[in-house]
């Protein structure tokens, strides 16, 4: 029996001792290899534009064509990380999600070094860099920022640029042709969408203007409301929702819910809409070209009979807001804030590629980045039917798309009653019966005067 | 015989009820992509181009969702090795030692279980920034046991209370220590009630989603729960066939867990409601 002092039993055994000094040994040899690690492959090209230095971080939707995060992801920003030697990490997050996270990296103070949404969120504000310079490098480059972007990224009142606006989206109206040529009827007017409706559920496929806690239900009620003379604030920031205007618009749509939708409507995310399209049933939803991209994309059989038009026209005309309006905004606790300044003109200056990246979904903030000439042309090389269905945008983004807080800017007194979704709540209430026009239009207009008056003590509007 | 079968008349449509979300979570896994729009084919059974394992491959080839599933085992193991130190000897002491006061502390413990956690991550993602746990899993490691310690201790107080105090009366006169008194006699027969806080607290680690969608962002770092819902969904379109690929697969191994351990599961949660 071979004793525990016999050297060539003990081989390859430790006592604890032993064991805790090689250990010890061990990690301090991979933690100095791997920090010399780091330096040694990167080399000398480790923040050769020094100003630069360190990692850049930013967090974004998961885009509705995810085409445009492949670019983002896989040649965008790895190419512009290489040239300025910055190491770019990109989160993507369900958009629904994108509010909580902001509200918990300003709680931290901490998080990614620039954060995008899907609409302005003025009410971060105070938390947020003054992007003006940003603005100001973009404009030298390419030309004047757009209306749209200008009205929804500056506070007049502060003299700041508290976002920075890449792109936005033209919202349509997509609807089958095949189902409503069917009833030979189209939605020129909101006429006759009120018209066509009950015939459209009638023959199985209601029409879905969304009226859910969500964001597509909020922009197309909005742009409902304008379309009948109604909005929430006048150019001087004054509310003015409380008008006959307003009550004439949600009896105009409680009349289309009752008539012609279903109850899901008020159950809807922002995919909501877009499923009840593909699903067959839906005849007509507001929704931006994602909707007509993604039957595309997947060969659904209705892909060719879904047509694109601007909003139909209300009593008071066609306007409508952006789908979305992209607005990215760095942080004042944001790590690399010169690296994060430079990411986001850099990205607008070359939005030629973003735009055909998102298969023409985004719109540049700045139109000289990629003029709406420029813009007509590349979408009349698309392939998919019916042929040059892709042209009516520039003509929806130039004549019928307006800012959030027309005719005022998008201010954080706007923005805190856009993210309540106060306005899609206005509407279920009266499409429910739970009370009538008038008294839902005094509720609402109650709870946005107490939000306005706290944002004007506040020095923001 | 005529017992039975009433009684499988009544528990027969609750079985249907509440295996079928799981039946169709089966067959969507299973499904051709080009059959979830086709109003034409049976949603509740294969279209002609099903059963295949093409959503199956898309999620193992072209997601990171082995790399969620290890994060989420890691993690699960690691909560409830934590709250099995924390709660076991919480649980026995409030139940023997504390008299009175016990009572009121332990529901007092139970108390803090209710606080949501949509109260609460914006605090907690401030404490993980200053420990430097943004983005990690250990932020979840260190966060989950807030509210697997209270409710699993007030469980365990709750079963302790079963057990017989003459039992250790008797291991105390024969010499034992309090330790030994728990580890020879206590714990043996508590084994249902641990097996319970095991199994909990592993659930809740793999429902859980507003804490690690709040302190972690990159895919990597994903928990299951969290990128099943954000990687998952691509574009304005669920992914349904892989998304029902894997919510099944952590699926498996908890049903075969709570089935396998049921009566000891119910006699955990029940021990202690008939004290």
């Amino acid at each position: 029996m071979a004793s525990s002092d016999d050297p060539s039993h003990r081989e390859g055994r430790y006592d604890r001792r032993e064991l805790l000094r090689r250990a010890g040994a061990g990690a301090v040899t991979v933690g100095v290899a791997g920090s010399g690690f780091g330096q040694a492959f990167y080399g000398p090209l480790r923040f050769k534009g020094r100003w630069l230095k360190g990692d850049l971080s930013l967090i974004t939707w998961a885009h509705f064509v995810p085409a445009f995060d492949d670019w983002l992801d896989k040649t965008w920003a790895p190419q512009w990380g290489q040239q300025n030697d910055v190491q770019v990490k990109v989160d993507h997050i369900n958009n629904t999600l994108l509010p909580a996270r902001a509200q918990a990296e300003v709680a931290a103070k901490s998080g990614h070094d620039i954060f995008f949404d899907l609409a302005p969120r003025p009410q971060y504000e105070d938390n947020v860099i003054d992007h003006n310079e940003i603005v100001q490098q973009v404009q030298h480059k390419v030309g004047k920022i757009g209306r749209i972007a200008h009205k929804a990224t500056y506070n007049p009142k502060t003299k700041k640029y508290f976002a920075f606006s890449d792109n936005y989206v033209p919202d349509p109206v997509v609807w089958r042709h095949d189902i409503w040529n069917g009833i030979g009827m189209s939605p020129n007017t909101w006429d006759s969408v009120r018209r066509a409706a009950p015939k459209l559920k009638g023959v199985g496929h209601p029409v879905g203007i969304g009226q859910s806690a969500e964001l597509d239900s909020n922009m197309a009620l909005c742009s409902f409301l304008m379309c009948f003379g109604s909005f929430v604030q006048n150019a001087h920031h004054q509310v003015t929702i409380k008008n006959k205007h307003t009550v004439e618009a949600l009896k105009f749509m409680a009349d289309i819910y009752q008539r012609g939708e279903t109850d899901e409507i008020f159950g809807w995310d922002p995919s909501g809409n877009n499923n009840f399209l593909y699903s067959g049933k839906g005849s007509m939803i507001f929704n931006a070209i994602s909707a007509t991209r993604t039957p595309e994309d997947r060969g659904l059989p209705f892909a060719n009979d879904l047509w694109i038009w601007p909003i139909p026209k209300g009593p008071h005309g066609r306007l409508g807001y952006q789908h979305v309006m992209g607005c990215w905004w760095v942080w004042k606790f944001a790590a690399n804030k010169a690296g994060a300044k430079k990411f986001l003109a850099d990205l607008e200056i070359h939005y030629k590629d973003a735009f055909l990246a998102s298969k023409f979904y985004n719109f540049p903030s700045f139109p000289g980045a990629f003029s709406f000439k420029q813009i007509r042309k590349a979408v009349a090389q698309d392939r998919h039917r019916p042929l040059g269905k892709y042209g009516v945008l520039t003509t929806i983004a130039q004549r019928y798309t307006t800012n959030p807080g027309h005719p005022g800017y998008a201010n954080a007194a706007f923005g805190e009653m856009f993210s309540k979704f106060m306005i899609p709540q206005m509407f279920a209430q009266v499409s429910q019966k739970k009370m009538t026009a008038q008294d839902a239009v005094n509720a609402a207009d109650r709870e946005i005067r107490g939000i306005y008056t706290k944002w004007r003590k506040l020095g923001k509007i | 015989m005529k017992e039975k079968g009433l009684s499988y008349l009544i528990v027969g449509p609750f079985a249907i009820v509440l295996a079928f979300p799981f039946y169709v979570m089966v067959i969507t896994a299973f499904k051709d992509q080009t059959e979830f729009y086709n109003p034409a084919i049976n949603p509740y059974w294969f279209g002609k181009n099903s059963p295949t394992f093409a959503n199956a491959s898309f999620l193992f080839h072209h997601t990171p969702y082995l790399t969620w599933l290890k994060n989420t085992c890691i993690v699960g193991l690691c909560v409830v090795a934590i709250t099995l130190v924390l709660a076991v000897p919480a649980g026995y002491a409030l139940a023997r030692l504390a008299g009175r006061v016990g009572q009121s502390l332990g529901v007092g413990i139970f108390l803090t279980y209710l606080i949501p956690p949509t109260l609460l991550f914006i605090p907690f993602f401030a404490v993980i920034k200053q420990a430097h746990l943004t983005d990690s899993i250990w932020s979840l490691v260190l966060v989950y046991p807030s509210f697997t310690v209270p409710f699993s201790t007030w469980l365990l107080m709750g079963f302790f209370k079963t057990i017989p105090q003459e039992l250790e009366d008797a291991a105390r006169v024969d010499g034992a220590s309090r330790l030994k008194t728990l580890v020879r006699v206590v714990f043996p027969i508590s084994i249902p009630g641990i097996l319970t806080v095991v199994i909990f607290s592993f659930s809740l680690v793999v429902n859980e989603f507003v804490y690690a969608f709040t302190f972690i962002s990159p895919s990597a770092h994903k928990m299951v729960s969290t990128g099943v819902y954000t990687d998952l969904i691509r574009g304005d379109l669920p992914d349904w066939g892989a998304i029902m690929v894997a919510a099944l697969i952590p699926s498996i191994p908890l049903a075969l867990l709570y089935n396998t351990f049921l009566d000891r599961f119910i006699a955990g949660f029940t021990g202690g409601a008939f004290r």
